[in-house]
């Protein structure tokens, strides 16, 4: 609480930029003091504890996923008979699993798919990670929907945010075994499996902004010049709401790098050659009693951090954030 | 407050009824088929179409639904002529009968050409004789007979004709024969009537089985509803009062980092730690027939999984609320006559500072579900969440529709039941 007190007045109003709705329609904005938000945004994150750790945590994997063929010295499927389900050695630094593989090329090739890549099929991998993905594609149907809803009201709202409603009220992890159960494992159906579980919170998120922001001057201006009503929700409405659209965004990642790993757990995840970690701690977990926790141990902390990571930093921005409201 | 109740209560019905649909079509759409999941993957394509007319799965999509929801006796009768009823025996099996004249229970089967009927009389002796009397003709000429087979399905037989049939019987293998029935229809009662079927994976009744889960997973969830509520609850207020103090931030934090963290993930580090390092309690839950409270300390690892990660969920929201609460100007006012603070935050805070978690952690049930099913599987407990999970993998459609059924059930009654809590905790909310 002290540190607040001691904070320049810009920083304040950054903030209120980056987290609250904007208040003023978009102003000139200069490339210069882009770059001033830029910094002060840093700032605000270095100066809680909580989120500076988070932010670590989650560059550490960052950089693991992208640096991942330079950091490890096997490849991922790579099958060393000779040494399965070893502990840490020099050779392999964290150990092997019980088909000889490096662990700890498993783990970072493993970030990469939840982070950096996503395999649509064999031979199509595309750039964007399964859990990023899953977050954008919440993200773009919650959004429409929220948008739609909020703006329109009425029977339209009604009938949406009923239905919305249904969906929040089934148990997440049943949608998850249904969707992914019934669809088979595959990448493209965990990121389905993400979007319908994550749809009705970001509509309802959406459509509370919405509610608030459609009274404004400028999409009244909006709807006087005559706009479509494409333009009024996409180019007006939603990047005037993307401050709390960012921070939660943030915790969906979370959330769907924990679904991916439960999933994995399950047995749901992506099919076996790939380097999963949720798929990793359920092989793991058959050996543990046989003597050999590290197949199980690693990834489970792989995940345990980067989900921790994500949510210490959403958690330090929200807070961050509150304080100047 | 009833208009909004009856309100509620009708978005439960629809809700389930949206679900039960939804589950019937994914099940329906996916790849992969039950026979292949039950029998094996070598069957044949005879053997698959045998097993699946038997289950009355090669039926449309919607006569399905409708027999899942509503029963199928009904139909049955109305094909048969017949009047149908369901009997439970002695070894606790269901079977049905057709009703006969003063009160005996007849059964066919065929042999050949030739009608059997097996006659239950009143005293539960079952006799049997020919029957071949009950061939009635069909229009295209040939001689038909509706009848109930000794498996509980309402038969189609058709005299002369050679359809074979395949049955898996447990130990002995494929047993195949000829002059089988047409047309199959499994006689239920229906979800409505409080049948839910039986199970394909199992051959039994998915009612009994799901039972006993079920009474699993709620001794599992209520033993750690019993640990966690006063620890996060009596946490919760700790931290709240000391806002913003080093326990505060300890708690919360280290409160959040449980509560993120997967349940599989949770489970893992603890059976590391305490059952493989220290050697203190077992790190499965394998119960075989006996019930859970017959080995306290398989249960000690789910149960203490479960605490954690909802131990910082309930603290948070109570931290909160208890937070929030202090700051009011009531508590200011109880301080400035000199009341002493543990009897101001206990008689004044702590009754407002409550409401608001009591009735969240009824909205968490959901997450709570979540919850334990992956510590079900983690410990290989064997409660709901496992018997959902092996179903849907094999497309059990009998047993995911009762086992998502209740979920639901569960999971939109407790918010309706939180919602209904909280207008009598907080008398400032109405419902209109």
């Amino acid at each position: 609480m002290e540190k607040t007190q001691n904070r320049s007045e810009d920083k304040i109003k950054s903030q209120s930029d980056i987290n609250g709705i904007n208040q003023k329609a978009s102003t000139s904005k200069t490339e210069n003091s882009k770059k001033s938000r830029f910094r002060d945004t840093l700032a605000v994150l270095f100066s809680s504890k909580a989120a500076t750790t988070g932010l670590i945590l989650v560059m550490f994997w960052v950089f693991v996923a992208l640096l991942a063929p330079y950091i490890t010295s096997y490849s991922p499927t790579e099958q060393d008979w000779k040494a399965p389900n070893q502990g840490p050695s020099l050779s392999h630094p964290l150990g092997t699993d019980e088909l000889g593989r490096d662990l700890w090329s498993r783990l970072a090739y493993g970030a990469r798919i939840v982070l950096i890549i996503m395999p649509v099929n064999e031979k199509l991998w595309i750039p964007g990670g399964t859990a990023i993905w899953g977050v954008l594609a919440a993200l773009f149907f919650g959004a429409s929907l929220g948008l739609v809803s909020g703006y329109k009201g009425g029977w339209p709202d009604e009938i949406i945010m009923r239905l919305l409603d249904a969906m929040m009220s089934i148990p997440v992890i049943l949608l998850y075994l249904i969707i992914v159960a019934a669809l088979g494992a595959s990448a493209v159906n965990v990121v389905i499996a993400i979007a319908i579980v994550g749809t009705p919170g970001v509509a309802r998120l959406v459509r509370s902004l919405t509610l608030d922001i459609r009274t404004r001057d400028y999409v009244r201006a909006a709807e006087t010049r005559g706009e479509t009503l494409l333009y009024i929700l996409f180019m007006e409405i939603l990047p005037n709401a993307k401050g709390p659209i960012i921070i939660d965004a943030m915790l969906r990642v979370g959330y769907a790098i924990f679904a991916m790993g439960t999933l994995g757990f399950l047995g749901l995840g992506m099919p076996p050659p790939s380097p999963d970690w949720g798929s990793m701690v359920a092989k793991g977990r058959e050996f543990i009693l046989m003597g050999n926790p590290w197949a199980s141990l690693w990834p489970s902390l792989a995940i345990a951090s980067l989900v921790v990571g994500l949510n210490l930093l959403a958690d330090g921005l929200r807070e961050e954030s509150m304080r100047y409201q | 407050m009833a208009k909004f109740i009856i309100r509620r209560f009708f978005l439960l019905v629809l809700t389930m009824f949206l679900v039960s649909i939804a589950v019937f079509m994914i099940v329906e759409s996916s790849p992969g088929n039950v026979a292949k999941n039950v029998l094996g993957a070598f069957i044949t394509p005879e053997q698959e179409a045998s097993f699946l007319a038997q289950q009355g799965l090669d039926k449309p999509l919607l006569q399905r639904y409708w027999f899942w929801l509503m029963g199928s006796d009904r139909t049955a009768a109305r094909k048969s002529g017949l009047e149908l009823e369901l009997i439970e025996t002695e070894a606790g099996f269901q079977e049905w009968w057709a009703k006969g004249k003063d009160n005996t229970l007849m059964r066919w089967d065929i042999e050949g050409d030739d009608l059997t009927v097996y006659v239950k009389d009143s005293d539960g002796k079952i006799t049997s004789r020919k029957d071949n009397q009950r061939w009635s003709d069909a229009k295209d000429g040939s001689q038909i007979f509706w009848g109930i087979d000794r498996s509980n399905h309402a038969v189609l037989w058709v005299k002369g004709s050679a359809n074979e049939v395949w049955t898996f019987v447990v130990g002995t293998g494929w047993i195949k024969s000829t002059g089988g029935p047409q047309s199959y229809i499994p006689l239920k009662k229906g979800f409505l009537r409080g049948d839910f079927g039986v199970s394909l994976r199992t051959g039994r009744p998915v009612g009994k089985s799901l039972f006993i889960r079920l009474r699993n997973s709620v001794v599992l969830a209520g033993i750690a509803f019993v640990v966690v509520m006063p620890l996060a609850l009596m946490l919760g207020m700790v931290a709240g009062i000391n806002e913003g103090s080093f326990k505060d931030r300890f708690l919360s934090i280290s409160g959040m980092i449980f509560s993120v963290i997967p349940e599989f993930a949770t489970g893992i580090f603890l059976i590391l730690i305490m059952s493989h390092w220290l050697e203190l309690v077992p790190g499965a839950s394998v119960f075989g027939e006996k019930a859970p409270w017959q080995r306290p300390d398989m249960l000690i690892l789910p149960v203490l999984t479960l605490t954690l990660i909802e131990l910082g969920y309930v603290l948070r929201i109570t931290r909160a609320s208890m937070a929030e609460v202090m700051r009011s100007a009531y508590i200011r006012t109880a301080f400035l006559k000199g009341l002493p603070f543990w009897q101001v935050v206990l008689r004044h805070a702590a009754k407002n500072a409550l409401i608001a978690p009591i009735t969240v952690i009824m909205l968490h049930v959901n997450w709570l579900m979540g919850g334990i099913v992956i510590v079900e599987v983690v410990f290989g407990y064997p409660g709901l969440g496992q018997y959902l999970l092996d179903s849907a993998l094999y497309k059990d459609v009998n047993a995911i529709e009762a086992g998502t059924m209740i979920m639901v059930l569960l999971a939109v009654g407790t918010q309706l039941f939180a919602d209904i809590l909280y207008t009598f905790l907080n008398p400032r909310i109405r419902y209109s």
